[in-house]
């Protein structure tokens, strides 16, 4: 179905004089970020505007929480959307006193406030009054200040005493009375698919609780990532989010808000070549995924995981040809891509197609035949792990978890950019909300993904030599009109990987921040996994797909 | 004519031995040289077949199935990598976590090598390898196999690691749900043989079932009953916790369950007693339904292997290909499945028995 016939359902248009007429004296200013209209609040209406705008505007997800740190004034930023209309989009503006920050806390209408609030909390020091959990989610609890403010001292050495990680478990003891124990699941676990820890409370086999506890892979990525110039700095960092593979779709994330913010055009030639890219780096991942995802469930020494990482290999390959790495690509560029397809040109389109054509409908064989149709399989994932569909709104879930959920939901559709509006393919959705349609949801995109590529080799084979244009004239330092605002996301392998860039007149972004779709999925493992037993919480998290990169950042 | 069988060996091992070293003027002590030598030679062979199957054969066979190369670097087929391996695992520091209870903690690697161990004693291996021949030896190798869960809940218990606690209670629950079938399924073999003594079950698959093309075919349990064969292979990958059915260790879940805590030499125990287990399973189902040492041209010994190589490469198959059910899950296909199937198996070969005495 391509965007041009599809008409959202469920979607509510809005007018921004009707919701300030709506909001009255809780508002008090009016703005325009680039991508959508947004309106300046008190910090002590934050609950009362948002569920006006969740209710009576339809906007079911609250994509990102910015929060900005400015000379007289903090500032957070709540991006709005439709989950069946993402275009429709909009910002809520709270400001705080620079002395003392504190704004009324969203979580208790959106869930997803939740981790996002600790994390403007942890990074930028903004005080949510009646969050349920405020504590640093990214930084230790030991941390002192909060390292995104200007006054921060970097070079300050963080001295933690001994006394205070003697027994971080002290307090958990709960003696000899108790019915449950307090099972420490990572930072070092087979299951846990990098360094995450999980707080599991366990009662017998079955489990009680669970709080994730993230940031052992936070790498201040935005903090980086602002004080990179716009034009050739940053765009190696997207690649190290999601470093399983999906780079390149990162890299278009970055691409696509700097380029609506500075009003870069790409040659048609260049969004062909990147959509081919693009969906090469999702099969790439969703065969990560699936590889990683039947460890969990199959045990180590099983066939099925080296069946996809082989058939991963080759997606590898054909990525090592176009871009000359196979993970860190760096491939994109503001206005275009590095460079053309590689000469050969025809052995690159036969390897493509061979794939494609050949080799990964075998292999999806072998795969429904050894997983999706294997009854113990079945046993397994089938009905364990249920993440409700209201539920997923709520945490912001995106990507194959939400689609898993019976939430039909995909940027590439709803919001195209690239050539995706013009091919021929589906949005793979499913309604059971479980473990298996979760993983069913992921084996069917790559399938999608194929169909994808395989058109856009078609495009670029008859394109006509003279107008392979590969990047437009860009400026060598590109420096933004101050003020402008943007929230631009592309759908990732993920869900939706937004980012935010306020420019301030120079040539490096005044805020970058990172709307990680794996974050938000994350943060729905407690709602999946509560009540059930081990190794259910260990296939929901598989099923998750996070990749911890991108949740620490 | 019929197919050649292997002459049933009456003279065992030790027996063998005393005649052969000339340790009849020596009486009692004679034997009991003559006996540790056998038991020595028989420990032996299976370690070395551990020692092949471990750090070599498993990782081939697995390679196999999933598009691998495994070891090619060490030696010929990378089969050097047995002698680089144990020398590696053996020469590792032996970690002794803070609080572990010892001498349990250190007793159970112990207890799981030596009981798989101690069933190779009853069990004849065809070309005069036979260490024992009790009456009971049936009830031997299955008491003394499971002595083996002692030692998995001592080694979880004393660990001090709540992982390890886990997979000890996991191994217990499992070994229980799973024994019970296992034996029952055992007993309808010995009504039908009438005996329990390991050398007359042998001996009395040997005898032809029906002549197939002038070929007789023997009366091997798994052909009389294949039923319960079938039943019997199900239960012991449970009984030697392999796919679908390894839950005790389950890394993905409970890291190495009971074996978290245990590393250098009481890691190489865990490990040999959890192959010598396999082998153990294998020349059960050898013994119990597959005729023994049995088989044409060859010699009973290479049989008797090549069998228990089978039943090896069943357990690596299934892991290569089914994923692992759920703890709840295994418990109730136990004792709801195959311990029902396996009492009414036990109740139709009694009947026919029966009818067949009458």
């Amino acid at each position: 179905m391509s965007t041009l016939e599809h008409a959202p359902e469920g979607a509510v248009e809005v007018d921004p004089d009707e919701v300030v007429d709506r909001l009255g004296d809780r508002v008090i200013g009016r703005d325009e970020h680039v991508n959508a209209p947004a309106v300046i609040i008190r910090p002590d209406e934050v609950v009362d505007t948002l569920t006006v705008m969740r209710d009576e505007f339809g906007f079911d997800l609250l994509s990102c929480v910015t929060a900005e740190q400015f000379p007289d004034r903090y500032e957070s930023i709540y991006h709005l959307k439709q989950y069946a209309d993402p275009t429709t989009e909009f910002s809520i503006v709270v400001p705080t006193d620079r002395d003392h920050p504190q704004s009324q806390s969203a979580a208790s209408v959106y869930e997803t406030a939740n981790w996002h609030e600790r994390e403007a909390y942890d990074l930028i020091g903004i005080e949510y009054q009646d969050h349920p959990d405020l504590k640093r989610i990214l930084l230790p609890d030991t941390w002192t200040g909060h390292p995104l403010t200007d006054d921060y001292n970097q070079d300050k050495p963080q001295v933690v005493a001994y006394e205070a990680h003697e027994n971080p478990l002290l307090d958990h003891t709960e003696g000899a009375e108790s019915d449950t124990i307090l099972l420490n699941m990572g930072p070092h676990h087979p299951a846990t698919h990098g360094v995450l820890h999980l707080k599991v409370t366990l009662d017998g086999e079955q489990v009680a609780d669970v709080e994730p506890d993230i940031g052992y892979l936070h790498r201040c990525e935005e903090q980086m990532c602002q004080q990179g110039t716009y034009r050739h700095q940053i765009m190696p960092y997207p690649d190290r989010w999601d470093y399983a593979s999906a780079g390149l779709i990162n890299e278009w994330a970055y691409a696509r808000a700097a380029e609506d913010l500075a009003e870069i055009e790409v040659p048609e030639y260049a969004q062909v070549i990147r959509t081919m890219g693009a969906e090469l780096s999702r099969m790439a991942a969703h065969f990560l995924a699936l590889g990683t995802f039947v460890l969990d469930v199959y045990g180590e020494f099983n066939a099925l995981s080296m069946y996809a990482i082989r058939d991963r290999e080759k997606v590898q390959k054909i990525l090592e040809d176009l871009t000359g790495q196979r993970l860190m690509f760096n491939y994109l560029r503001l206005g275009g891509v590095a460079w053309d397809i590689p000469e050969p040109r025809e052995e690159f389109f036969e390897n493509v197609k061979k794939f494609t054509d050949e080799e990964l409908p075998a292999s999806m064989d072998e795969v429904h035949d050894l997983l999706t149709d294997n009854e113990i399989f079945q046993l397994r994932c089938v009905g364990t792990g249920v993440l409700e569909r209201e539920v997923a709104k709520q945490y912001g879930a995106g990507g194959p978890v939400a689609r898993a959920s019976g939430i039909d939901t995909d940027l590439r559709r709803d919001d195209p950019y690239g050539i995706y509006d013009q091919l021929d393919w589906e949005v793979i959705t499913d309604d059971a909300g479980d473990v298996y349609s979760r993983v069913l949801v992921r084996v069917r995109e790559v399938e999608q993904s194929a169909k994808i590529v395989r058109q856009c080799v078609d495009l670029l084979e008859d394109w006509p030599e003279d107008e392979r244009e590969i990047q437009s004239n860009v400026p060598r330092t590109l420096k933004p009109d101050p003020d402008r605002r943007v929230y631009r996301a592309v759908e990732g392998a993920k869900g939706e990987l937004g980012i935010y860039i306020r420019a301030d007149g120079t040539d490096k972004p005044g805020r970058f921040k990172i709307r990680s779709p794996c974050f938000c999925n994350l943060s729905t493992l407690p709602e999946m996994a509560e009540g059930e037993f081990i190794p259910d919480l260990i296939a929901s998290l598989g099923s998750i797909d996070i990749i911890l990169g991108e949740v620490d950042r | 004519m019929g197919l050649p069988v292997t002459p049933l060996e009456t003279v065992l091992l030790p027996e063998r031995i005393v005649d052969a070293l000339g340790l009849e003027g020596y009486g009692v002590l004679g034997e009991f040289v003559a006996g540790l030598l056998a038991a020595f030679l028989v420990a032996n062979i299976m370690l070395i077949m551990t020692a092949v199957a471990g750090p070599w054969a498993k990782r081939k066979i697995r390679a196999r199935f999933t598009d691998a190369i495994a070891v090619n670097r060490v030696g010929p087929f990378g089969l050097l990598i047995i002698v680089a391996d144990a020398v590696r695992l053996l020469s590792k520091e032996i970690i002794i976590p803070e609080g572990v209870d010892r001498p349990a903690w250190e007793l159970a690697p112990i207890i799981v090598a030596l009981s798989a161990l101690l069933g190779f004693a009853v069990i004849p291996m065809g070309s005069g390898i036979h260490v024992a021949d009790p009456e009971v030896g049936a009830v031997f190798v299955f008491a003394v196999a499971s002595l083996s869960s002692v030692g998995l809940v001592m080694g979880g218990y004393a660990s001090n690691n709540k992982y390890s606690m886990l997979g000890g209670l996991r191994a217990v629950a499992q070994n229980i749900a799973y024994e019970i079938p296992l034996i029952l399924i055992a007993v309808s073999v010995v009504v039908f043989a009438g005996t329990l003594r390991m050398s007359e079950i042998v001996a009395v698959q040997a005898e032809p079932l029906i002549l197939v093309a002038g070929i007789a075919i023997p009366s091997w349990f798994a052909i009389v009953n294949p039923f319960a064969f079938f039943l019997f292979l199900i239960a012991n990958l449970a009984e030697v916790g392999r796919n679908p059915f390894d839950t005790p260790e389950a890394p993905n879940e409970i890291i190495a369950g009971y074996q978290t805590e245990y590393s250098g030499v009481y890691f190489v125990l865990f490990y040999l007693g959890e192959f010598i287990h396999i082998f153990l399973g294998g020349a059960i189902i050898a013994t119990f339904f597959l005729g023994g040492p049995a088989g044409p041209v060859l010699p009973g010994f290479v049989w008797f292997l090549i069998k228990i190589w089978a039943i090896f490469l069943l357990t690596q198959w299934a892991r290569s290909a089914v994923p692992r059910v759920r703890i709840d899950q295994l418990l109730d296909i136990g004792w709801k499945g195959l311990l029902v199937l396996s009492f009414l198996n036990l109740i139709l070969t009694a009947l026919i028995v029966g009818v067949i005495a009458a």
